[in-house]
C-alpha cells in the first residue's frame, strides 16, 4: 500500500524518475534505495537500512505527502511548485 | 471489484465485541461459511498477531488482517467487521481498532489487485471517514461503489 501511495503522491508533486519498490525486512539490506519508507511498528527493526523514514500511517496521504516531499528535498531532488496542493 | 467481495454477506456490524481474538473469529466467519478459507487460516491470522503483527494496523483504527494464500485460502475473499467500541489489537493500547478487513487472497496477483482498490479506498480522506461512520451493510457498499468509480 505504501509502495502505491507513494507512486501517487510522486506523480502529484510533478517528480519523475523515482524507482519506488517495495519489500519484506528480511530482503531488504542497507544501500539497496536512498530512503526506506516504513510503519512505526518495524521502525526499530529497521533502522539499520540507511535513510529511514517512520510513517504514523500507510493510508494517510497527507502525512506521506509531507514526508516524501521532505525526503526529495533532503535528497536534493526539485520538487516543481506545479501540483502542489493538488 | 471490492464490491464483488464486500457485499451483505461480509459486510458485518458488532457490538461490545471480547476483544481482538473475538473480533478476528467474527470478521472471518462469513469467509469460513462462505469456504473462501479453511479454518487453519483463522488460526494463522491470530497467531501471526499474537506474536506481535500489529503491522496490520494501517492508521485511523482501520486494521487489515490476512494472512499468506498456502496458510488456509480456497477462494479469494474479502470481510469488513466494524466493532462498538473500539478493540485492541494485541491488547495493545497502541492499536485501538475500530474496523476491520480480513483478506483472503489466492495468489499475489489477486491479492495486488484487490490491495490496490483497498489502498485506493482507505487512502481516499472523505471516502475513508464515510466508511467509518457507517451502520449498515448498504452504507458501507455505498461507499464502496463510490471508490469504484472515481478516476
Amino acid at each position: 500500500m505504501v509502495h502505491m501511495n507513494i507512486d501517487k503522491v510522486l506523480k502529484e508533486l510533478g517528480v519523475s524518475g523515482i524507482d519506488v519498490d517495495h519489500a519484506d525486512l528480511g530482503s531488504v539490506a542497507r544501500g539497496d534505495a536512498d530512503a526506506v519508507f516504513v510503519g512505526r511498528d518495524i521502525a526499530e527493526a529497521a533502522e539499520n537500512l540507511g535513510d529511514l523514514v517512520v510513517l504514523n500511517s500507510i493510508i494517510d496521504i497527507n502525512e506521506l505527502r509531507t514526508k516524501v516531499r521532505a525526503t526529495l528535498e533532503r535528497k536534493g531532488v526539485t520538487v516543481p511548485e506545479v501540483g502542489v496542493g493538488a | 471489484m471490492l464490491n464483488d467481495y464486500l457485499t451483505s454477506d461480509t459486510i458485518k456490524f458488532a457490538e461490545n465485541v471480547d476483544g481482538w481474538r473475538d473480533a478476528i473469529t467474527q470478521v472471518t466467519a462469513p469467509l469460513l461459511s462462505s469456504g473462501s478459507i479453511t479454518p487453519a487460516y483463522v488460526d494463522a491470522v491470530t497467531a501471526s498477531i499474537a506474536a506481535g503483527g500489529v503491522y496490520i494496523d494501517l492508521g485511523f483504527g482501520i486494521a487489515l488482517a490476512h494472512s499468506r494464500p498456502e496458510h488456509g485460502v480456497l477462494q479469494t475473499g474479502l470481510s469488513s467487521l466494524r466493532v462498538t467500541p473500539a478493540v485492541l489489537l494485541n491488547d495493545d493500547p497502541a492499536h485501538p481498532i475500530d474496523l476491520f478487513f480480513c483478506l483472503a487472497a489466492t495468489d499475489q496477483q489477486s491479492h495486488l489487485k484487490t490491495m490496490m482498490e483497498l489502498a485506493k479506498l482507505l487512502s481516499d480522506d472523505e471516502l475513508r471517514t464515510r466508511l467509518l461512520a457507517a451502520t449498515t451493510p448498504a452504507e458501507t457498499s455505498t461507499v464502496i461503489e463510490e471508490n469504484g468509480t472515481q478516476e
